[in-house]
C-alpha cells in the first residue's frame, strides 16, 4: 500500500490518499494522470490493465486501485 | 393536413420536436392512458409499441434501419455469448499454467466478432451520412488536377436518431465482448433499449446498464414521477419556446446574410446561437428526462451546467456529457490502453516528467476523439474544424497549466480566487463562442470569413431599432429573453450548490404547488414563441 501511495504521490502530489474515496468523482485524477498511472502500476506490479478497468470503481480510492492489482495477478 | 393523414407513416415529422401540440397532445397522453391502464406485466410491451410508432410515424419506412440495427446487435451478442460459454467450459478443463494462452485464442476469436459488428454499423453510419461529402471532395479534388470526371452525389436518406442508436448499438455489442453485460436474450428488451421514443431523436446515448432493465420492468406511473416529469417538461419548454426559438429569426438573418453587418453583430450572432442551441438541446433533454420520469425510468443527464466551467476541458464534461463518455470509453482509453501507446508514456514519463510525458500519448488519443466528435456532429469540413479547434484547446490548456501555476506562485496570486474564476469562466464561454461560430457557419470558409470580420470589424454601429426589427427582433424580446434567461441562471446556481428545486416545490402546500405550475404554463403561453410570425424550428440535434 505504501509504494502505491508514493506513485499515486510521485503523479499527483498533495493529495490524502489515505483516506480520498473520491479521486475520480471529484475530478482529482483527470484521464492523463489515469494514463501515467496505469504506465507506472503495470510497470510496478506486472499486471495488465486493460481499457474496460478504467471505471471510477476502480480509481476511486488508493484501497479500490489495490484490490484492483491484487485480483489482475490473480487473474494471469 | 387533416388528422387522419397526419398518423401515415412519415406524415409527423412535427413530432421529432417534444414541444410541437402533434406529440404533446395527440401522441403522449394517449400513451400515458393506455400504459396506466394495462397491467404491470404488458406495460414494456406498451412503451416499445409506442417507439415503434413513433419511429413509423417519423420516419415511415426507414424504421427498415432500426430494425436490422436491433436484430445485428441481437445476433453480434448471442455469438459472442456463445465464444464466452465455450472458453469458460474450455477454461475449467485446462490447468492453471495453459489457461492463460487458450484465453487468448478465444479472445482473438471474440476481437474478430467484435471488429465485424463495429465495422458494419459504423460502415453504415460512415455511408449513410457521409457518402455525399466524401463524393463532393472527390469531385473537388478531379477538378483541381483536371481530371474530366465529375461523380454523382448520392442522396442517400437517413432515419431518425441514426447516430445516437448506432453508438448505443456499438456500445451495447463493446460491453458484451467486455463481459461487462450479458448477451441479452429477449430481442424485445434490446428492441426497446436501442428504441425509446424520448431518446431516439436526441439522445442522451445510454449504456445497456443503465437504461434496459429499468425500460422492461416499467413501473406503475407514480403522483411524484408524473408531477416531477411534467415540471421537467415544462422547464424544458420554457427554455426552448421562450428562448431558444424566441432567438432563431436572429441568429438566421445574421448566418444567412453576414456581408450585411459589422463584426460586432456578428459576434452578437454567435453569442445568442450558443445560447439558442444550449436552451435548444437541454431544453429537449429536461423533456426527454421529464417523459422517462413519468415512466419510472432515470436516464444519464446530459448537462450540467456546462457554462460554469472554468476550462474548455471541463466545458465539455458538462455539455452533451453522454457522448463526451461514450468516446472517453470506447476511444480514448482504448487507444492509450494499447501497448504502444502504454510503452510511449512509460518512456515520455521518464524525459518529459509527470505532466507533459502522458500528454503525447494522450495527445495522440485526444486528436482521434475530437476529430471523431467532429465528424459524429456533421458531413462538412466546419464540423470537422470544430472537433480539432476543441482539441487544439484542450491541449493547450494542459501544456499551459504547469507555466500558469508557476506564474501565479511567483506573482503570490490565489488561483481559486472568485474574481479568477470569473474570469475563467468568461474566457472559456468565449472560446465556446468562437467554436460555435464555425459550428454554425456554413462551410468552413465561411467561418474564417465571419471569424475575420468579427475581429477587424469589431464594431456594433447601426444596431438600433431599425436593424433589429431587420433582424426580426425587438427591446421585448431582449427584455423577456433576458429576465427568462435571469431565471434559468438563478435555478442553475441552486442546481450547483445542490439544491433540488423540485424538492423544495414538492414540500411546499398545494396552493403554492398549483400557483407554480400554472405560472410556469402561463409564462409559456404567453411569452413562448409560436403560431402566427413564428417558423417552427427543429430540435437543433435531431439532425446530427
Amino acid at each position: 500500500m505504501d509504494r502505491l501511495i508514493e506513485i499515486l504521490e510521485d503523479i499527483k502530489p498533495d493529495v490524502d490518499y489515505a483516506t480520498c474515496e473520491t479521486l475520480i468523482d471529484s475530478h482529482i485524477l483527470e484521464s492523463l494522470d489515469i494514463i501515467s498511472l496505469i504506465a507506472e502500476l503495470e510497470e510496478e506490479y506486472g499486471v495488465t490493465i486493460p481499457a474496460i478497468e478504467i471505471v471510477p470503481e476502480n480509481f476511486n480510492s488508493a484501497q479500490r486501485i489495490k484490490k484492483m492489482i491484487e485480483r489482475l495477478e490473480e487473474e494471469y | 393536413m387533416d388528422l387522419a393523414s397526419m398518423f401515415l407513416g412519415g406524415s409527423a415529422s412535427a413530432m421529432t420536436s417534444f414541444f410541437s401540440l402533434t406529440f404533446l397532445f395527440l401522441f403522449l397522453p394517449p400513451c400515458l392512458i393506455v400504459y396506466a391502464a394495462v397491467p404491470k406485466a404488458a406495460k414494456k410491451y406498451i412503451l416499445l409499441t409506442a417507439s415503434l410508432i413513433f419511429f413509423w410515424l417519423v420516419s415511415s419506412v426507414l424504421i427498415i434501419y432500426l430494425f436490422l440495427t436491433v436484430l445485428s446487435v441481437f445476433l453480434f451478442g448471442k455469438w459472442l455469448d456463445r465464444i464466452q460459454i465455450k472458453m469458460k467450459a474450455a477454461l475449467s478443463k485446462t490447468e492453471k499454467e495453459k489457461r492463460k494462452e487458450l484465453k487468448q485464442q478465444f479472445v482473438q476469436k471474440q476481437r474478430k466478432v467484435l471488429l465485424l459488428a463495429v465495422l458494419l454499423h459504423i460502415g453504415l453510419l460512415l455511408v449513410l451520412k457521409y457518402s455525399g461529402f466524401f463524393t463532393q471532395n472527390v469531385n473537388s479534388l478531379l477538378w483541381l488536377m483536371n481530371v474530366p470526371i465529375e461523380l454523382e452525389i448520392p442522396k442517400l436518406l437517413m432515419p431518425l436518431g441514426i447516430s445516437f442508436f448506432t453508438l448505443q448499438a456499438v456500445s451495447y455489442i463493446t460491453d458484451v465482448y467486455h463481459g461487462l453485460v450479458k448477451a441479452d436474450k429477449n430481442i424485445l428488451r434490446l428492441a426497446l433499449f436501442m428504441s425509446f421514443f424520448p431518446q431516439i431523436v436526441e439522445g442522451p446515448i445510454c449504456r445497456y446498464s443503465q437504461t434496459a432493465e429499468q425500460l422492461w420492468n416499467a413501473e406503475q406511473i407514480r403522483y411524484k414521477n408524473l408531477t416531477y416529469g411534467l415540471q421537467r417538461i415544462l422547464y424544458g419548454m420554457m427554455k426552448k419556446l421562450v428562448i431558444a426559438d424566441r432567438l432563431n429569426p436572429m441568429v438566421k438573418a445574421i448566418f444567412d446574410s453576414p456581408n450585411n453587418y459589422h463584426g460586432g453583430i456578428i459576434f452578437l450572432g454567435a453569442v445568442c446561437y450558443t445560447v439558442q442551441l444550449y436552451m435548444d438541446f437541454s431544453g429537449s433533454m429536461d423533456a426527454v428526462m421529464g417523459i422517462a420520469e413519468i415512466f419510472g425510468v432515470k436516464m444519464p443527464e446530459n448537462f450540467q451546467r456546462p457554462f460554469f466551467s472554468i476550462s474548455i476541458s471541463e466545458f465539455w464534461k458538462r455539455w452533451h456529457i453522454t457522448l463526451g463518455t461514450w468516446f472517453k470509453d470506447y476511444i480514448f482509453y482504448p487507444v492509450t490502453s494499447t501497448k504502444k501507446m502504454k510503452n510511449l508514456t512509460s518512456n515520455a514519463r521518464k524525459k518529459l516528467g509527470n505532466h507533459y510525458g502522458p500528454l503525447v500519448a494522450g495527445g495522440i488519443a485526444l486528436f482521434c476523439v475530437w476529430f471523431c466528435n467532429g465528424l459524429w456532429h456533421g458531413s462538412d469540413w466546419n464540423y470537422i474544424f470544430f472537433g480539432l479547434y476543441h482539441f487544439v484547446m484542450i491541449l493547450t490548456g494542459n501544456m499551459v497549466t504547469p507555466l500558469a501555476n508557476k506564474f501565479f506562485k511567483k506573482v503570490r496570486l490565489d488561483p481559486n480566487c472568485f474574481a479568477y474564476k470569473v474570469f475563467r469562466i468568461v474566457r472559456t464561454s468565449l472560446f465556446v463562442v468562437i467554436g460555435e461560430l464555425f459550428f454554425r457557419s456554413p462551410g468552413m470558409g465561411r467561418g474564417f470569413e465571419l471569424f475575420g470580420r468579427m475581429v477587424s470589424d469589431f464594431s456594433f454601429t447601426g444596431l438600433n431599432n431599425v436593424l433589429l426589427k431587420k433582424l426580426s427582433v425587438d427591446v421585448q424580446d431582449f427584455i423577456i429573453i433576458a429576465f427568462t434567461l435571469a431565471v434559468v441562471f438563478i435555478v442553475s446556481v441552486l442546481n450547483e450548490k445542490g439544491v433540488c428545486i423540485r424538492d423544495q416545490i414538492a414540500k411546499r402546500n398545494i396552493v403554492i404547488r398549483w400557483c407554480v405550475f400554472y405560472a410556469l404554463i402561463m409564462f409559456i403561453i404567453i411569452f413562448g414563441a409560436y403560431g402566427f410570425g413564428y417558423i417552427p424550428v427543429d430540435p437543433m440535434y435531431a439532425n446530427f
